[in-house]
């Protein structure tokens, strides 16, 4: 199988007042396609720094002293890490932010498309003054307005017919969306595929329900020209720079696009189970729960279907049923666009439903990797087997605690991180930084007690 | 051993702090600066005869030159009319205007201060009728309602910053009020936890260390603010025509001059502006050092 | 809350505003006992016989002889009539709506333009100098608006007539129009310009275009001044909301999904920073219109503010207590007003 990402040796830095806080310590991670990769660890331990650094969304006093992120063939954050080299011990807060506005630049084609975020607290993650279907529907905007525009030419074009014989595919194959789709395709009317199955799909509606609304998007009004301006955008595959450029004409557009933009949100929340879905895109985010924000956010990160998403604590803000639909969501992405994940948790319990692998992480670096299955039945770096061991099951047992403190990042401890808390403590962990070592087909952990030559 | 690791907490909390606020040089400019101010006000008051100033209440006219005259030797800043030395006389106004601005900042202040503690802390009715009144009050541009009460108590020095002080309480008011809410919020978990604890002890235990010290930030920031307003108030016209060394007023002797002797505007306006910049540095920097988010 | 719902709310809170308000005036005119009343409502050129007699007259109809808080509900109907009292200084004198009528339109178009003028330096110059933090463009106008926050209005005033009035020589500073140029102008008697008395509308009504560029001249310096006096901390305020939303979730949300960095400033960022600005436009109100009172004075423009300068220098209470209870009421509207818009841009204040 293919990487999507490739994180290597990656460090990283905050600076401020009270010191220089070093959160990444040499990252070392490799993700498959279609494979879900848990990240845990305790809180401080560097997750989410991370994870915004693989999305290459840093503060301006964030500096990557070393290492690079391989992601869709680019490095994404080589720009910081030569700031950081050529400056040499000088940080400079405003030269870093200018490499940083440099990197948005770059990376606007990658972000929201190829791969997407979610972030950890979705009470502060939705703007407040926008509406929530317009902050789903800019990225669609941004990155397909293609798609946007040929789903609402297909709802124009299309007839009764086509529908009913839709229909009739879609029973006669069981729901094959690949018989759906060469269906629409040799019709001409690519863009109604999705927006059939996402009706098809919903399990809030009776069939006939369904059905009636499915034949519904058909022949539905559209002024010449707006068709003309959809046709451009079709045929170029954004938006054509002369309607771009041109102040009012972009304007205009932007605002047809948008529309459609809105019914895909429509549809993609309610894929999450949003319910009003049609009256929660019109709403603001103060207007709606955690929960429902915390969805929100997830369908902007899944509005592009992009290649790999990194989840940081998607499930924390949700009570236990809509966690499970989410989980299932992950899975189910998984298996049909063959979309990666990183799924940031506290929880390892969580994890475990639904990662293929599960890394550990402390002190900012990762001590751990082993598929799920491995890594509870055979824990071997000593935190890792406190993680799992203060897991709360049914039987009552004595929770252990981890004794000690969590380690000022300012002056990480020397040697492998863990020494000062570890009760295997050796001579070597206080000198030396373990290396990963691999243990058995897919088992990596760095700690000395395995490596065989504690000289 | 708890006490220690908290007395050394104590301590590298004030040398950051130190650290913080000296890190921001302008800060340390501003408070340079305030200190030049605060001397030359102590020496008028004690010893105006160390800066050979005889008398250091009045101007002194010179009759016989009233044109004002450009810088020269013998007039460092040149003169203003009626034959006014300007540095002997801004010297003798920094003095006065200081005085009158301290005296608003503390009136003003504190019972703006006390009135908001007290109303965030008694809330209810009460707190609603103090906060509607200081809606009231500033639903007045401050300029016109302390014209106005200055007016009606007769124009003079003192009424003016009486009127100042008069205008200004319910600004503290409103910000001591809305910082003992914010302290409250957290200080009744506190307090739940050690139940038990009268009022008045968590008033003065809990809430007063934590209130005061924005509150005094806030106050000296001001005094840079009622200092221009001072001498705004002065220059158009507050003081009936007087010998007394003020900014505003020293401003508006020249004011007929504006285009032979700009001069004798422009010095004395620069000095109000100095100081009131050096006390907007100054606060910026002390509001490095209390807010954590500014502290990094 | 429905929006309608808050408007009304908004509605009646402002009643009890305008009696505290109202009330704070009745008590300033009256601390000095019932003559303040009576030299406020006497016209000051009467004597004698019909000056006893329109004092009698008074005195019933304020029924200045009941106790003090009947007084006030007297006085305050007296004040819905438009009976506002009489004024008389060197630039006016006679009723005080007629005074608020001559000199009302002049204040309004200088603190017209000055907004524009805030508008358009303020929001650019506060959002780039936070996008841009640091930068040296940052720094000329960090120090820029530090300084001018710092100086007085009257200094402001000063430095720009000696810059541009004296040395420069390009823009008038003194009154509204060159006195010359209107001599003999049908629509213009002892300084006041006929139908709308602001001489800029007047003189384009009459198709009088000489006039009328020269009005606008005049009108330059004193909307600058007050411009420039209150910019300064709408570019601190900007500046520093505009850091603070820069560094929220939602905004790196915003470069999460790859949209152009100026949809990320225009839109995601600028709207939220504008916010704590729309709250602070009473401030802004109440510092324009305190600061036209020092700025008229300074360019002797026939405004509100230098008829109260002018009252004040002549003892003339009407005119004093009317401005005093017209700058309120203004003061009181403008942010009735804003608090309504504010309900619109913010979709959280409905709630
Ligand atoms: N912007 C920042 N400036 C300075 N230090 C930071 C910044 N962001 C994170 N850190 C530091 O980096 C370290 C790692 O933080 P991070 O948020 O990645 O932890 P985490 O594992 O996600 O924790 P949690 O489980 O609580 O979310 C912490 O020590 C934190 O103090
Ligand atoms: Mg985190």
């Amino acid at each position: 199988m293919s990487e999507v990402l490739k994180v290597k040796e990656v460090k990283q830095q905050f600076y401020t007042r009270r010191g220089i806080y070093k959160a990444l310590n040499g990252i070392e991670l490799e993700l498959r396609k279609g494979e879900v990769f848990g990240i845990a660890g305790e809180s401080g331990s560097g997750k989410s720094t991370l994870g915004l650094t693989i999305m290459g969304l840093l503060p301006r006093n964030a500096s990557v002293t070393s290492g690079s992120v391989l992601l869709d063939g680019k490095d994404v954050i080589a720009p910081l890490r030569e700031y950081a080299t050529k400056s040499n011990q000088k940080f400079n807060f405003r030269r870093n932010e200018n490499v940083i506005k440099k990197m948005n630049r770059e990376l606007s084609t990658i972000r929201g498309n190829k791969v997407a975020m979610v972030f950890q607290d979705p009470m502060t993650s939705l703007n407040p003054v926008l509406q929530v279907g317009y902050q789903v529907a800019e990225t669609m905007l941004v990155h397909q307005p293609r798609t946007l525009a040929m789903r609402r030419l297909a709802r124009a074009n299309a007839k009764r017919s086509d529908l009913n014989e839709a229909l009739k595919v879609l029973r006669a194959t069981e729901s094959d969306e690949k018989a759906l789709e060469d269906f629409f395709r040799n019709k001409g009317l690519e863009g109604l595929t999705e927006q059939v199955i996402s009706i098809w799909r919903r399990k809030d509606l009776a069939d006939a329900k369904k059905e009636k609304m499915i034949l519904s998007l058909h022949s539905e009004k559209l002024s010449w020209f707006d068709r003309f301006v959809l046709n451009a955008v079709k045929e170029k595959g954004n938006l054509p720079s002369w309607l771009s450029k041109t102040p009012i004409l972009s304007r205009y557009t932007r605002r047809v696009l948008l529309k459609e933009g809105y019914l895909k949100a429509l549809e993609l929340l309610s894929t999450l189970e949003v319910p009003n879905a049609d009256k929660v895109i019109r709403m603001y985010p103060h207007e709606l729960s955690g929960g429902m924000r915390q969805r929100i956010v997830i369908a902007i990160a899944l509005a592009n279907n992009p290649e790999l998403v990194i989840m940081d604590e998607p499930t924390s803000a949700l009570d236990v049923t809509v966690q499970a639909q989410i989980l299932e969501l992950v899975r189910h992405l998984k298996v049909k666009f063959n979309t990666s994940f990183i799924f940031i948790s506290h929880d390892l319990s969580v994890l475990s439903e639904v990662c293929d692998r599960i890394g550990i992480m402390y002190g900012g670096r990762i001590v751990e990797i082993a598929p799920t299955k491995e890594i509870f039945d055979n824990p071997m770096h000593p935190y890792t087997k406190f993680l799992i061991a203060a897991i709360p099951t049914l039987e009552e047992k004595e929770i252990q605690e981890i004794g000690g403190a969590v380690p000022d990042m300012r002056f990480p401890p020397s040697g492998c991180m863990f020494h000062p808390r570890c009760p295997y403590i050796m001579e070597i962990c206080r000198e030396r930084v373990p290396d990963m070592i691999q243990v058995s087909k897919d088992h990596y952990v760095a700690c000395f007690l395995y490596s065989g030559d504690n000289k | 051993m708890q006490q220690e690791t908290a007395e050394a907490g104590r301590w590298e909390n004030l040398k950051l702090s130190i650290s913080v606020f000296m890190a921001n040089k302008s800060a340390v400019v501003g408070l340079i600066i305030v200190l030049v101010y605060l001397i030359d006000a102590l020496i008028m008051q004690f010893d105006p005869m160390l800066l050979g100033i005889h008398h250091p209440d009045v101007l002194v006219p010179n009759f016989l030159n009233p044109v004002p005259l450009p810088p020269s030797p013998q007039h460092i800043l040149g003169t203003t009319y009626p034959g006014i030395d300007l540095l002997t006389s801004i010297l003798k106004a920094i003095r006065i205007d200081l005085a009158y601005s301290f005296f608003v900042v503390a009136v003003g202040a504190s019972v703006g201060a006390v009135i908001g503690i007290v109303s965030a802390w008694a809330s209810g009715m009460f707190d609603e009728v103090i906060m509607r009144i200081t809606d009231i009050v500033f639903s007045i541009p401050y300029l016109i309602l302390a014209l106005a009460v200055g007016f009606i108590l007769g124009r003079s020095l003192w009424h003016m910053s009486i009127a100042l002080a008069i205008t200004w309480w319910p600004l503290y008011a409103r910000y001591a009020r809305s910082q003992t809410l914010s302290t409250k919020e957290y200080t009744f978990i506190e307090a739940a936890k050690a139940a038990g604890v009268g009022r008045t002890t968590i008033m003065f235990r809990h809430i007063l260390p934590n209130v005061l010290p924005p509150i005094f930030i806030q106050i000296s920031l001001d005094l840079g603010s009622i200092m221009v307003i001072f001498s705004t108030l002065a220059f158009i016209g507050f003081i009936p025509s007087a010998n007394i060394p003020e900014l505003g007023y020293l401003t508006s002797l020249g004011l007929n001059f504006v285009q032979t002797a700009p001069w004798a505007l422009i010095f004395p306006g620069l000095f109000i502006t100095i100081f009131a910049l050096a006390v907007n540095l100054l606060g910026d920097g002390l509001r490095d050092v209390i807010d954590p988010r500014r502290r990094g | 809350m429905k929006l309608w719902v808050y408007i009304v709310r908004r509605l009646l809170l402002f009643i009890p505003t305008l009696i505290g308000l109202t009330f704070i005036v009745f008590v300033l005119s009256h601390s000095g006992g019932t003559n303040l009343v009576l030299a406020e409502y006497v016209n000051p050129r009467l004597t004698g016989e019909a000056r006893t007699l329109l004092i009698q007259k008074l005195t019933e109809e304020f029924h200045l002889n009941q106790p003090i808080y009947i007084q006030y509900f007297y006085w305050l109907y007296q004040i819905m009539q438009g009976n506002w009292g009489y004024t008389n200084t060197p630039i006016f004198s006679g009723s005080v709506v007629t005074a608020i009528e001559l000199f009302l339109p002049n204040t309004a178009m200088i603190a017209a333009v000055a907004s524009i003028l805030i508008w358009v330096i303020g929001v650019p110059l506060g959002v780039y100098s936070a996008v841009n933090r640091d930068s040296a463009t940052d720094q000329v106008v960090r120090v820029g608006s530090f300084s001018l926050y710092a100086m007085p209005i009257y200094l402001i005033a000063v430095a720009l007539i000696l810059a541009v009035g004296v040395y420069l020589k390009i823009l008038p500073f003194a009154g509204v129009v060159n006195p010359l140029l209107v001599s003999n102008l049908s629509w213009y008697h002892n300084g006041i310009s006929y139908p709308t008395h602001i001489i800029l509308i007047d003189a384009i009504l009459h198709n009088n275009w000489q006039v009328a560029w020269n009005a606008f001249l005049h009108l330059l310096l004193p909307s600058l001044t007050l411009a420039l006096a209150t910019v300064a901390s709408i570019i601190r305020i900007l500046r520093a909301s505009m850091l603070e939303v820069l560094d929220q979730d939602y905004i790196r949300l915003a470069w999460s999904k790859g949209i152009s960095a100026k949809l990320v400033y225009n839109l995601h960022a600028r709207r939220n920073a504008l916010l704590p600005l729309l709250t602070l436009f009473g401030l802004t109100v109440a510092f324009l219109l305190g600061g036209a009172v020092v700025i008229e004075t300074v360019f002797s423009y026939p405004g509100i503010g230098y008829w109260t300068t002018q009252a004040l220098l002549n003892n003339d209470v009407g005119g004093i207590m009317a401005s005093t209870l017209l700058f309120g009421l203004i003061l009181v509207s403008a942010n009735l007003i804003l608090d309504i818009a504010y309900a619109f841009v913010d979709p959280r204040i409905r709630y």
